[in-house]
């Protein structure tokens, strides 16, 4: 294992079980730092979604602890699950989006669970939207969009409350090769600006002449975290 | 978490929902206007048994054998009760005056008797302030306990059968409002139940995107609490009317006016009206618990 200093995120001895006795992550030690991009790949099955899903408490290990930004996961209450939350961007590979909304609506989303005022919201909604390239569809319905630009709202919504982690679990999964390459020079973007980004893919061209950190899961174990 | 945004979640909520919203308001105000009917009769019965009440004198016979010089230390111990509003003695004399009075057509009747065979009385007025059927039975059983009373009498029957039915009906009040309740209950639950499972969806990104408890339910328990308040208002205001209208039609019996029927007082309504909110917004709540898994 590769140890970081002040790691944001930092897992250590984490397995997950599922019964009746699926293994889907064994033994994982992993530091990642503050500003740091990391790819996350495996085969299908191989854990890398249980993994994500875990540093935003939407499952809970079976052994180990998790820790986000000084949280540790497995102590946090119920009351205190939203404010990791909105430390975390997640962009999911089923993008997650209320069809009958807007683009704005579904990006807005974001933003009014923190409260902001509307004036702030609508600027720094627009603002996002435009970023990913949908400024002229941002009063259509998320139904009304393609794969693609429908993968861009998840984005857009993912980020637009500048959360300090990124999680993309497959963010190019339905994405032809140009909006691919938009999407992970968004990502550098990003990371660019200080968030630290763990990108899920199985798409080894997006890594493979990357300097980027990579970590492999196979069967649930880690290899070169 | 701000309210505005809440307030505005549930509004559109409300307006995007708008045929679900208007049933369960429907049933609200329905099991409202059934409470309100029982209330309404339950209130006026209270009124009318009062108000008899209140005419009601205590009368305390005295021996016969008891000195006058005894007289005015009765008076001032009964006087000093607790509740008494004035005390009037009636001698043997003036009670006899009375019935002569009642008898002045046919004087023959009272003819030969002793003037002093009436036993001598108090008359005793209850103070309206502190007035309860309880309070005069209290004050007859003590003052039938001194040895120089023979017999206290209030109407007790009359009493006694208006307070029994009055007490049947606060009973039906309180098992109708149980009842109702129970069935708004049921029936606000059921709207959120489908509610949540239809936006199953949206609870379920707006809590991955860090929305809170308050800012998920806030507007569920905002709508439950419009549902509330419009259903009962309007129960109020239908059965306002309808009172309206049908002491119209029975204005001109005596009957109706001696009872001097009253709508229920504005406090109450009022009160009503709040209570029927929370009750929704209580109810929602324990749905949304239940549902949300929260």
């Amino acid at each position: 294992m590769i140890s970081v200093d002040h790691p944001i995120i930092e897992l250590k001895g984490v397995g997950k079980k599922y019964l009746p006795d699926i293994l889907a992550l064994e033994n994982i030690e992993l530091q990642i730092s503050k500003g740091e991009f990391v790819f996350l790949t495996g085969p299908s099955g191989s854990g890398k979604s249980t993994l994500l899903r875990m540093l935003y408490c939407a499952e809970e290990p079976t052994s180990g602890t998790v820790t986000v930004d000084g949280m540790d996961l497995s102590s946090l209450s119920i009351s205190q699950v939203p404010q990791l939350r909105r430390k975390v961007g997640v962009i999911f590979q089923d993008f997650k989006l209320l069809y009958n909304k807007t683009v704005f609506e579904n990006v807005a989303l974001s933003l009014e669970v923190l409260g902001l005022k509307r004036s702030q919201l609508e600027k720094r909604v627009r603002q996002v939207i435009e970023g990913v390239g949908l400024g002229d569809k941002m009063h259509r319905k998320a139904v009304q969009l393609s794969g693609g630009e429908q993968q861009r709202v998840a984005i857009a919504r993912a980020v637009v409350n500048r959360p300090p982690i990124i999680l993309a679990d497959e963010p190019t999964g339905n994405l032809d090769r140009k909006r691919t390459r938009e999407v992970v020079a968004l990502m550098n973007e990003l990371n660019a600006r200080g968030a630290t980004i763990i990108f899920a893919t199985h798409d080894d061209s997006l890594f493979e002449h990357s300097h980027r950190r990579l970590l492999l899961l196979e069967k649930g174990r880690l290899k070169g975290a | 978490m701000a309210f505005g945004i809440i307030f505005k979640r549930a509004v559109r909520d409300f307006r995007q929902n708008f045929v679900t919203h208007m049933m369960t308001t429907l049933v609200v105000g329905l099991t409202c206007l059934i409470f309100v009917f029982f209330s309404l009769f339950s209130f006026n019965l209270q009124q009318v048994v009062e108000r008899f009440g209140r005419q009601l004198a205590v009368i305390v016979y005295l021996k016969k054998d008891v000195a006058q010089e005894a007289i005015p230390a009765l008076y001032q111990r009964i006087a000093g009760l607790e509740g008494i509003e004035s005390v009037k003695f009636v001698s043997s004399e003036e009670a006899f005056k009375r019935l002569e009075k009642f008898f002045k057509d046919e004087d023959e009747v009272l003819q030969g008797v002793d003037p002093l065979f009436l036993p001598p009385s108090f008359e005793i007025q209850i103070n309206r302030a502190v007035y309860h059927i309880d309070r005069i039975k209290t004050i007859a059983s003590q003052l039938s306990k001194w040895p120089e009373v023979e017999k206290v009498q209030y109407g007790r029957a009359w009493v006694d059968r208006l307070e029994a039915f009055s007490r049947v009906v606060r009973g039906a009040v309180a098992a109708s409002a149980v009842i109702l309740l129970l069935t708004a209950a049921f029936v606000v639950s059921n709207t959120i139940k489908l509610t949540v499972y239809a936006r199953q969806e949206e609870i379920e990104i707006m809590r991955l995107v860090g929305g809170t408890s308050g800012f998920i339910q806030g507007p569920f328990l905002l709508a439950a609490f419009f549902q509330g308040t419009i259903g009962s208002s309007a129960a109020i205001i239908l059965s306002f009317l309808a009172y309206r209208y049908i002491l119209g039609m029975l204005d001109y019996t005596g009957l109706v006016r001696s009872l001097s029927l009253q709508f229920l007082p504005f406090g109450y309504t009022l009160l009503f009206v709040l209570a029927s909110g929370l009750f929704c917004v209580a109810g929602t709540a324990v749905a949304l618990r239940r549902f949300l898994r929260l």
